[in-house]
């Protein structure tokens, strides 16, 4: 019965229900767009750039990340036996170094990657990434140089390139190696300057025998913090160093969290909106009926049961708007999730500039939409406290002399 | 039974002091149907409110059968009124988003009476203020006699002690007001519902078997026919 009553209530005064429902409905729909295109966005960030490229956790020879030489290195039999732990998935090898690169009169200082081909195929999928040619086999001499250093130095496939640098402890480091494949790293910074080979032929050219200078420490679903532990618990942390994304990339964590906390001052705006608004709503709807709230009290209805339908009415508003709001948001989101949204003129220059790709897909993380339903309730129930407070304070004769 | 004894009545806004009862002592029986007369301001709703357990004396004290109202708290009163008191209000009150049968029902769905018997009592009492043709209408689909009928079988469904009805007629033109006073006096007389109602209306008053006049808050004169 008191549903009832609650329900006919809400079509009693439809214009004020659907300006109610509306404000929800708006409130649901952008707030679960823009978490989901923020949050996708950091994702696809985190994707590229540490997910498929240099991974949640990384092991060094210690002092390596701030003085990046070939000396600083490791041979990876060391932490071999990180792979039986359970969150740990595998252990890719890597050298990171540096080289000239030329071909014809041209030369570029490039970042020489080497890394077990079959490995990083395996688990980081690094030979999608291949746009033009084909990927290398672990007997290849052959290169991936990243497209935007193609386009710089006006490369072609099978074309050779000559490195020069410095090796291990002070020796020469020269070779010549020809070009299987051009790859698109998903950060143009990354495409302007990485060339990467097989970890064999990188520890030949630098003269690293069974050496690498990083090993990045593949983990079980997204618990690195968790898995970084274990990592330091389980190697020589006198020798070796280990470093997680945020503290490889502050630059990085620190965009999201300020992007984050940006959209959080936007959504405690909108939020604050729809409090109001729906205020506005419970504070009508108690003055309003006050004089009836008398009569029924009066008659001998309990306040509790009167406060049970006011509720009832602004719950049953509220699921109706969360609902449709997440029925608009829904096909909205995953639009935008298949089609990812393109970053256009400035924002794209800013996106780049910090070395990402300006494209955008939404999350399609069911929690976003959970936590903004979640706080929708919330607010109905903080702003119905004023309902509660009037009614109970309600004396049924003051309130029927009118 | 209720029995009133010396009751006063002072509304304290903080600025005015208001003495709507000053010293009232009167007794009404089962059965009864009684008018409380007096021009406006001279204390009937107020007293009214005070039997039927809506507000609370100054001083003295009310008794219902049996029950010192005084000691009651909140919630014990909206018992007290759920079971005990019939109201009929001048303005008829209806929920507006019930049909008249559904309005009829109310009380005895608060009181957790069981299906067969709310049917069975609605339908009886509905026919008994000659709207059985009108169960489902809304309030606002009635006029203002056919809502007041409705106001009286609303206040009957909860088996109450007594009806307690403050101006009932006001708002009714002539026609109307004979209608409703043939019902009331009808389950009067055969099913010895107890009426108290206030009014200023002579032909009210005319048919009122005992009449009860107020004046600024005292009992100016207590006539039975
Ligand atoms: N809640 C109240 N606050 C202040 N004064 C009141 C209140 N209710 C009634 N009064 C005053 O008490 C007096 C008696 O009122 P009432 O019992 O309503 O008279 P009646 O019903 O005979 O017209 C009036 O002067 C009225 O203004
Ligand atoms: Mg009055």
């Amino acid at each position: 019965m008191l549903l009832k009553l609650a329900w006919r209530n809400i079509f009693r005064n439809k214009r004020r229900s659907l300006i109610t429902t509306s404000s929800i409905i708006f409130a649901v729909l952008f707030a679960v767009f823009m978490r989901s295109l923020q949050f996708g966005a950091y994702g696809n960030m985190l994707d590229n750039i540490v997910g498929s490229y240099m991974g949640y956790i990384q092991v060094h020879n210690k002092g390596f990340w701030e003085e990046k030489t070939i000396d600083n290195s490791f041979s990876v039999e060391e932490i071999e036996h990180l792979t039986s732990s359970e969150n740990i998935t595998y252990l890719s090898p890597r050298i990171e170094g540096f080289a000239l690169a030329s071909f014809k009169d041209e030369s570029k200082p490039v970042a020489l990657l080497g890394l077990d081909a079959a490995t990083e195929k395996e688990h980081i999928n690094l030979d999608e990434k291949v746009v033009e040619g084909h990927y290398f086999s672990a007997e290849h001499k052959g290169l991936l140089v990243g497209k935007g250093l193609r386009d710089i130095m006006k490369l072609k496939l099978g074309d050779t390139l000559v490195f020069l640098g410095q090796g291990y402890q002070g020796s020469m480091a020269s070779g010549l190696y020809p070009i299987v494949g051009f790859i698109d790293l998903k950060t143009p910074e990354l495409n302007k300057r990485t060339v990467i080979m097989n970890l064999d032929h990188a520890q030949e050219l630098f003269a690293l025998p069974g050496l690498v200078t990083t090993a990045l420490v593949g983990i079980d679903g997204d618990d690195w913090q968790g898995a970084q532990q274990e990592v330091i618990a389980a190697i020589d942390t006198n020798a070796l160093e280990v470093m997680n994304w945020q503290e490889m990339l502050p630059e990085l964590q620190q965009l999201i969290s300020v992007d984050k906390a940006g959209g959080t001052f936007v959504l405690m705006i909108l939020y604050s909106i729809i409090t109001f608004s729906l205020f506005g709503t419970v504070l009508m709807l108690t003055e309003e009926r006050s004089f009836e709230f008398g009569v029924l009290v009066a008659i001998g209805m309990g306040k509790n049961k009167i406060i049970q339908v006011a509720i009832l009415e602004t719950i049953l508003m509220a699921i109706a708007g969360v609902i449709a709001g997440l029925v608009l948001a829904f096909p909205i989101v995953l639009y935008f999730n298949i089609n990812p949204i393109n970053l256009s003129g400035q924002m794209q220059e800013v996106v780049e500039k910090f070395g990402f790709e300006a494209l955008i897909p939404t999350s399609l993380d069911p929690s976003i939409a959970l936590t903004h339903s979640g706080i929708i309730f919330l607010i109905v129930l903080v702003v119905n406290l004023y309902t509660i407070f009037k009614i109970k304070s309600l004396n049924p004769t003051t309130a029927m002399r009118k | 039974m209720i029995k009133v004894t010396d009751i006063h009545k002072t509304y304290d806004d903080g600025k005015v002091q208001v003495h709507a009862l000053r010293g009232v002592d009167v007794e009404i029986k089962e059965g009864e149907f009684t008018a409380i007369v007096g021009p406006s301001g001279s204390g009937k709703t107020t007293l009214l409110n005070v039997i039927g357990g809506l507000d609370t004396p100054t001083q003295g004290s009310v008794s219902v059968s049996g029950i010192d109202i005084a000691k009651l708290s909140e919630n014990e009163l909206i018992d007290f009124r759920l079971n005990h008191i019939g109201f009929v209000f001048q303005s008829y009150n209806l929920i507006p988003v019930l049909t008249a049968k559904e309005n009829v029902e109310f009380l005895m769905l608060l009181q957790k009476r069981d299906e067969a018997e709310r049917n069975e009592r609605t339908t009886k009492l509905l026919k008994a203020v000659g709207l059985e043709d009108q169960i489902n209408k809304k309030p606002n689909e009635m006029s203002g006699g056919q809502q007041q009928r409705v106001a009286v079988a609303r206040a009957l469904a909860s088996k109450p002690d007594f009806v307690l009805a403050d101006e009932p007629t006001a708002n009714l033109d002539s026609k109307s007001t004979a209608n409703l006073l043939d019902i009331m006096l009808k389950l009067n007389e055969e099913e010895n519902i107890t009426f108290v109602f206030s009014t200023h209306d002579q032909r009210v008053i005319d048919r009122a078997k005992r009449v009860i006049t107020v004046e600024d808050g005292k009992i100016l004169s207590d006539v039975t026919k």
